[in-house]
């Protein structure tokens, strides 16, 4: 079966891609539902581990946003969206983003009214087959052990959303990276408790949620943007995306063509370009406009809604490529 | 690479300050109480509430109750002689607070809401209504509590092997 975002048809690669994801997604929501009961179960009086717990609570938002993204933005366009559904991936990289910066502020509150107001976190025994066992212990092998699945899947999900140039992906990798340096940190917050540090966990726990606040922050703005109909970047957001070189260099290879300008805009998975071209003759042949415009949209499975213009004027804003720049 | 290595450095050098530390003396006490009752005193506030602790009209009458018994057999394990400090107890969990006190006991349950004040331990009993019964530690106080808990836990066992 071929797999489409919209009218979009996936190349192999993204429809592999697309399947282990969604898989990794499903598998990651069952480790994180074992987690939460088991970080339930060594809680005790932890003021660490309700918040790490509550982190992981929040860690369910990201791939749920992704699963129902990429189910909706499959959709095909109709006369109320005539643009087709692309742009709920933008909204679940939106929520994603709130998702990270808020576990990033309660974090951040958490530690440092914990700091503040000199509270000393109360770990005792507990009773495991008559030997008394301190409840740290415990706490520590929990908060590593659920580590392990968010250091190999973070991973993994980074690669897969360089490949769908799905943002939600991306940004829940950064959420793993934020679980698994939350579970380093409480372990090493409790273990310092330990030693009689009381101050360690609201340190830790402090020193990784600044970092947190950081990615949710930045995914955050990169979400806003692109939903503002920013210029197309890569998935990262670091640079605009290559595609609007390539459409001007491929369309400036026509000897009619003057001079070119492409604006992009980030759908979601795929982009929507609009070319404007200057030529140098007054008519225009509409099998050659119908050609360009193939041989631009084979150029990337990404562009497919493209929209070639001839105008008098070079459009300002639009990225531009003149014939002789490229000579 | 976008990991940031501070902070997992940082957190790997304190597990290993734990575990080079040794198991034995972790937890420890922020304020050494259990240091300084083992062998010395262990101060108590007690609040009276029959039949879990009653203090007595005179001045040189001992403390009585469920919960003085089971302190009294603590400090025995200990070798920690008793200071008892009465009051009410919005006046203990006070001196708790302060370092004034090391233990606070007048037949608190595990709903109790001095826990920002106090660190409740682990039930030493629970009573025929379900109320978990609980007495009250300096918060943070680690090795106190953990020490005081693992005394419940003996007594827990050692009354199962006699039924």
């Amino acid at each position: 079966m071929t797999v489409t975002f919209g009218h979009t048809e996936l190349p192999d690669e993204q429809q592999q891609a697309l399947r282990k994801a969604r898989r990794i997604q499903w598998l990651w929501m069952v480790i994180l539902a074992a987690t939460v009961a088991a970080m339930a179960a060594v809680m005790g009086n932890s003021q660490a581990m309700k918040t790490a717990w509550i982190e992981d609570m929040l860690s369910f938002l990201p791939p749920l946003a992704f699963l129902i993204g990429a189910r909706v933005a499959r959709k095909a366009p109709n006369e109320r969206f005539p643009f087709g559904y692309h742009r709920a991936v933008g909204v679940g990289h939106l929520v994603s983003g709130v998702a990270l910066a808020g576990v990033g502020l309660l974090l951040i509150a958490d530690g440092g009214s914990g700091l503040l107001m000199g509270e000393r976190p109360p770990i005792g025994a507990v009773n495991i087959f008559g030997t008394p066992v301190w409840l740290g212990w415990l706490m520590i092998i929990v908060a590593l052990a659920s580590c392990i699945a968010p250091v190999i899947l973070g991973r993994i999900k980074r690669r897969l959303a360089e490949q769908l140039h799905d943002k939600v992906l991306r940004a829940d990798a950064d959420m793993n990276r934020a679980d698994w340096l939350t579970g380093v940190a409480t372990a090493a917050g409790v273990a310092g408790i330990g030693l009689g540090f009381w101050w360690a966990d609201a340190v830790a726990a402090l020193v990784v949620s600044v970092s947190i606040t950081k990615d949710g922050w930045e995914n955050i703005r990169d979400a806003i943007s692109d939903l503002t109909d920013a210029r197309a970047t890569t998935v990262d957001n670091s640079a605009p995306h290559p595609i609007i070189a390539q459409i001007n260099a491929r369309v400036l290879q026509e000897p009619q063509v003057v001079a070119v300008q492409t604006r992009a805009r980030d759908e979601g998975h795929v982009l929507h370009a609009e070319v404007f071209m200057q030529l140098n003759q007054a008519t225009v042949d509409i099998a050659w406009l119908e050609e360009l415009r193939r041989s631009c949209t084979e150029m990337d499975w990404r562009i497919q809604d493209l929209v070639l213009t001839v105008t008098q004027e070079q459009h300002g804003e639009a990225d531009p490529t003149l014939k002789e720049q490229q000579e | 690479m976008r990991w940031r290595k501070r902070p997992v450095l940082a957190a790997g050098a304190l597990l290993c300050a734990a575990a080079t530390a040794g198991c034995s003396s972790i937890p420890a006490d922020p304020e050494g109480s259990l240091e300084e009752a083992r062998e010395g005193e262990l101060h108590i506030g007690i609040t009276e509430h029959p039949p879990w602790t009653e203090i007595g009209d005179s001045a040189e009458a001992a403390p009585a109750g469920t919960e003085v018994d089971l302190l009294n057999g603590y400090a025995e394990r200990l070798g920690a002689e008793i200071i008892w400090v009465p009051g009410s107890e919005s006046e203990l969990l006070g001196q708790l607070a302060e370092h004034e006190l090391d233990v606070v006991i007048g037949g608190f349950d595990s709903t109790t809401p001095w826990q920002k004040e106090g660190a409740i331990t682990r039930p030493y009993r629970e009573d025929p209504d379900g109320s978990q019964r609980v007495v009250l530690v300096e918060q943070g106080e680690n090795a106190l509590l953990m020490d005081l808990e693992s005394y419940f836990i003996e007594l827990e066992h050692s009354g199962q092997e006699q039924q």
